[in-house]
C-alpha cells in the first residue's frame, strides 16, 4: 500500500486464479472504503461489487486456470473509491449476458454477477486489454450527506 | 458459513450463519440440502436470519437447491432474509421464485 499523492492511497494485488482468494480483495476493498470515508453498508456494497468483479476474472476471464492472475488495483480518495480488476484470459462479451431478472431467466444459476456490480457502484466500464484479457473499473462516490467520519479523518 | 438441521415434524429447518458465497457458503448449502433430499426430506425451510450476505454464486446455489428440491416434488422455502440478503433477493427478483416468511410457525403450517 501507498500514498499516491497527499489524498489518495493506492494497493495492488496480484492474485493466482483461485476462488479462495475473492474473500481476501473483499476485505481489503472494504478497508479501503473504509478509508475513503464510506459508511459500513456502503463500504460492504462495494466489497460485493468487487467480489463479483474478481470472480468473473478468476472464473469467466481466467477459467480458473492457475497459471493465470488477476490484477487488482484500489484507489481510495475522500469520498471516492476506484477498483480495476484485469483478467489475463481471452476476454468475454459483457453485452452479451441475458437479463437475470427477466422471468425467463429468474431460475438459472449463474449469470447475476454484472446485476451486482451494477447496483453497488456508480459506475462498471469494460476495456479490453490490447494484449489479452478484460480490465473492469468500478467507480464509486459518496456525496457529502453519505460521509462517513471515521476516528483518524481530518487529523 | 455453518448450517444446523432441525427436524420439525415432516419440515427440515436449516439454520444457516455467516455467508453465502463462493467457494465455501455455496458448497455447503449444496451438500447440506442435497443430504436432506437424498435422505427423503422434501419440505425444506432455509433460516436466513443470520446470513450476513450472498455473492452470486451463494445466490445460484439458492436458486440451484430449488431447482434441485423441485425435481424430487420437494420445496425450498426462506425464512428470515434480513438485510443485504433481503436487498439481493429483492434486486435478483427472486423474491419472485421464493416462498418467504418472517415467521418461523407461518412457515410451518405453510408446507
Amino acid at each position: 500500500m501507498h500514498n499516491t499523492s497527499a489524498t489518495a492511497t493506492s494497493v495492488k494485488l496480484v492474485l493466482p486464479s483461485d476462488v479462495k482468494l475473492v474473500d481476501l480483495v473483499h476485505a481489503a476493498t472494504e478497508k479501503m472504503a473504509e478509508f475513503a470515508g464510506f459508511d459500513p453498508d456502503e463500504s460492504l456494497n462495494v466489497g460485493l461489487a468487487l467480489r463479483e468483479a474478481v470472480i468473473n476474472a478468476i472464473v469467466h476471464g481466467n477459467h480458473q486456470d492457475p497459471g493465470l492472475k488477476v490484477h487488482v488495483t484500489l484507489v481510495a480518495k475522500k469520498r471516492e473509491l476506484t477498483a480495476r480488476v484485469r483478467d489475463e484470459g481471452n476476454g468475454f462479451d459483457p453485452d452479451s449476458e441475458p437479463d437475470p431478472t427477466a422471468e425467463e431467466n429468474l431460475l438459472n444459476t449463474s449469470g447475476r454477477g454484472l446485476l451486482l456490480m451494477r447496483a453497488f457502484v456508480d459506475d462498471v466500464k469494460f476495456r479490453r486489454c490490447r494484449d489479452r484479457g478484460m480490465e473492469i473499473t468500478l467507480t464509486k462516490k459518496l456525496n457529502q450527506t453519505q460521509t462517513h467520519e471515521t476516528s483518524n479523518s481530518g487529523s | 458459513m455453518k448450517a444446523t438441521v432441525r427436524q420439525i415434524g415432516k419440515v427440515s429447518v436449516v439454520d444457516l450463519s455467516g455467508k453465502i458465497t463462493i467457494g465455501e457458503g455455496d458448497v455447503l448449502l449444496r451438500e447440506k440440502v442435497s443430504e436432506l433430499l437424498e435422505g427423503g426430506q422434501q419440505n425444506i425451510l432455509l433460516n436466513l436470519e443470520k446470513v450476513g450476505y450472498m455473492d452470486s454464486a451463494g445466490i445460484g446455489e439458492l436458486v440451484a437447491c430449488y431447482k434441485r428440491a423441485k425435481e424430487k416434488d420437494g420445496t425450498v422455502k426462506l425464512l428470515n432474509p434480513s438485510g443485504k440478503v433481503f436487498d439481493l433477493l429483492q434486486l435478483t427478483k427472486l423474491e419472485e421464485v421464493f416462498e418467504t416468511y418472517k415467521d418461523e410457525k407461518e412457515a410451518l403450517v405453510s408446507y
